[in-house]
């Protein structure tokens, strides 16, 4: 077998397993889909003073969405890390002749497919419970996916930081809410005072939905590519990826010298 | 005085974890004061939002409504949030069967270990909160000890919420999107409790049903409406928030007890 057709195996059976631990605990994430639907209609209702402001949800939708790819990323791919550690079963994951990154990249890969199942349900009950008018626009992919890697980008930063810290799990919800709040969940975030907006587009996922908004409103790539959302979230994108896989594989390697891949 | 000391030693665990977890503690911080900060221009500006315009000005009178609303809040957010995830450490690395060897019962061991670490928590984040938002607007409250029972009922309720959740986490394990989920509605449904947005009948009636809602209901009327805390109905009246917070308490006790129970017959106490 040649050297990529088995790492291609390899990466296939890391994505499996972490899907068939998905379909293993179905009932949370069916929960997880109604819980945070009624969160975002909760700050909908919020935002509009009691009644649903479809011309605002129709731009707050997109980043909802974004959070909950973040979110499964970050509280799922931390509590798997903490799960192993805790049980002592982390050890064994270097037995695999995968790297520490091929791992992660099945872990997150099987997380992506969770977050975005629950998403698309979440986004479908919405525009067609609420009747939000967004035309979907093939053009909008490209930022999607983006988006989609900055998240799991960032999930992966918080797994790697559990590798080195078991209980900085909880932590993950700072995360959450921090892109809920500054990623456009609330209100667009060309809408903050300009230091808030420049802090904002730092915030994973932040700079994605701002082109996916624009593209899904008409503008087309080219309007996104030319006031620098696109080649931003391009580097955020690649910043974030490259820094969540090397901290992974440099905490794996340091708890592995100090024998912390075990309960601690 | 076995009691006693069995109590004081699971109380000064709780405190030792919390000092292992001050960095998240210091990262937790700002949260709660950027929320208020951020969401008190937002609240019913929805339909402005979606012509463009925005005034991001604080008013002091939502302001200090919302800092109502958080505070307690935060005692929620350090009394589940964390209790959760040390119980799940706890079970899978095989040490809350140990838990039983306590003369305690097992869901005051959960709880008492929780409570004290969390409400010192709360103190500390709580004062950075208001001190954060008020260098941007001045925050009016009326300071008066009859805000203590309100304060103490919200604390009764939270430990409840928090045992519910520990007795599903002692069956289920990993529950902790759902565990996200239920304290973002509880923070959701207490809204109704402040006149900060027209909410909805079914939202309203429904915001009884969640542990936090009477309890803000409470202290905002003590702390800025200058209402007595013995009003006895109504949203915050001394009835609901009693009834609501024993009654946390007696099913969070409740559930914990029945998880406790399913995971010994299953024989996942020691055994992830």
């Amino acid at each position: 077998m040649s050297p990529i057709a088995f790492q291609t195996r390899l990466a296939r059976t890391e994505v499996g397993k972490g899907l068939r631990l998905m379909w293993r605990r179905r009932s949370l994430v069916v929960a997880a889909a109604i819980v945070y639907g009624l969160t975002y209609l909760g700050i909908s209702l919020f935002i509009g003073g009691g009644h649903l402001v479809e011309d605002l949800m129709v731009r707050t939708l997109p980043p909802m969405l974004a959070v909950l790819v973040a979110s499964t990323a970050a509280v799922e791919g931390t509590a798997g890390i903490a799960e192993e550690i805790n049980g002592g079963t982390l050890e064994q994951t270097r037995l695999s002749p995968a790297s520490p990154q091929l791992q992660a990249l099945g872990r997150m890969t099987a997380l992506a497919i969770e977050g975005l199942a629950v998403a698309i349900v979440v986004g479908i009950v919405f525009v067609f419970g609420v009747g939000l008018h967004i035309n979907p626009q093939p053009a909008a992919l490209i930022p999607v996916v983006l988006t989609v890697l900055d998240a799991l980008g960032y999930g992966l930063i918080m797994t790697a930081l559990v590798v080195r810290v078991a209980s900085i799990g909880a932590i993950s919800h700072v995360g959450t809410m921090a892109i809920m709040a500054f990623g456009g969940t609330l209100v667009p975030i060309t809408f903050f005072p300009h230091g808030m907006e420049v802090f904002a587009r730092f915030i994973p996922t932040s700079l994605g939905v701002e082109a996916i908004n624009s593209t899904l409103a008409g503008h087309g790539l080219g309007a996104t590519w030319a006031d620098g959302t696109l080649p931003w979230l391009l580097v955020h994108t690649a910043v974030v990826l490259t820094a969540g896989f090397s901290l992974y594989a440099i905490n794996m390697r340091h708890a592995q010298r100090e024998g912390g891949l075990r309960p601690r | 005085m076995n009691t006693a000391i069995a109590l004081r030693n699971e109380i000064g665990k709780g405190m030792r974890f919390a000092w292992s977890e001050r960095l998240q503690i210091l990262i937790e911080m700002p949260m709660f004061a950027v929320f208020v900060i951020l969401l008190g221009p937002l609240l019913g500006q929805g339909e402005n939002l979606a012509s463009g315009r925005v005034d991001w000005s604080l008013n002091s009178q939502t302001t200090s409504a919302m800092v109502v609303w958080f505070t307690p809040f935060i005692f929620f957010y350090m009394q589940v949030v964390k209790m959760f995830w040390r119980l799940l450490g706890e079970i899978q690395a095989g040490t809350l069967e140990q838990v039983f060897l306590s003369p305690l019962p097992p869901w005051l061991v959960a709880a008492a270990g929780r409570v004290a670490a969390a409400f010192l928590e709360t103190l500390f984040v709580a004062a950075v909160t208001y001190g954060l938002v008020s260098a941007f607007v001045s925050i009016h409250l009326y300071w008066t000890p009859a805000a203590l029972l309100p304060a103490f009922a919200s604390i009764i309720a939270a430990v409840g919420l928090s045992l519910i959740i520990a007795g599903a986490t002692l069956v289920y394990k990993r529950i902790q999107i759902v565990n996200d989920g239920v304290l973002m509605m509880v923070m959701i449904f207490s809204a109704s409790a402040l006149p900060l947005i027209h909410v909805p009948g079914w939202w309203a009636d429904a915001s009884h049903a969640f542990p936090l809602t009477d309890g803000v209901g409470s202290l905002y009327n003590v702390m800025i409406a200058h209402r007595s805390v013995t009003q006895a109905r109504g949203i915050g009246g001394l009835v609901p928030l009693l009834t609501v917070s024993t009654a946390y308490l007696l099913v969070g006790i409740g559930t914990f007890s029945v998880g406790a129970r399913v995971a010994k017959n299953r024989g996942t106490l020691g055994r992830y």
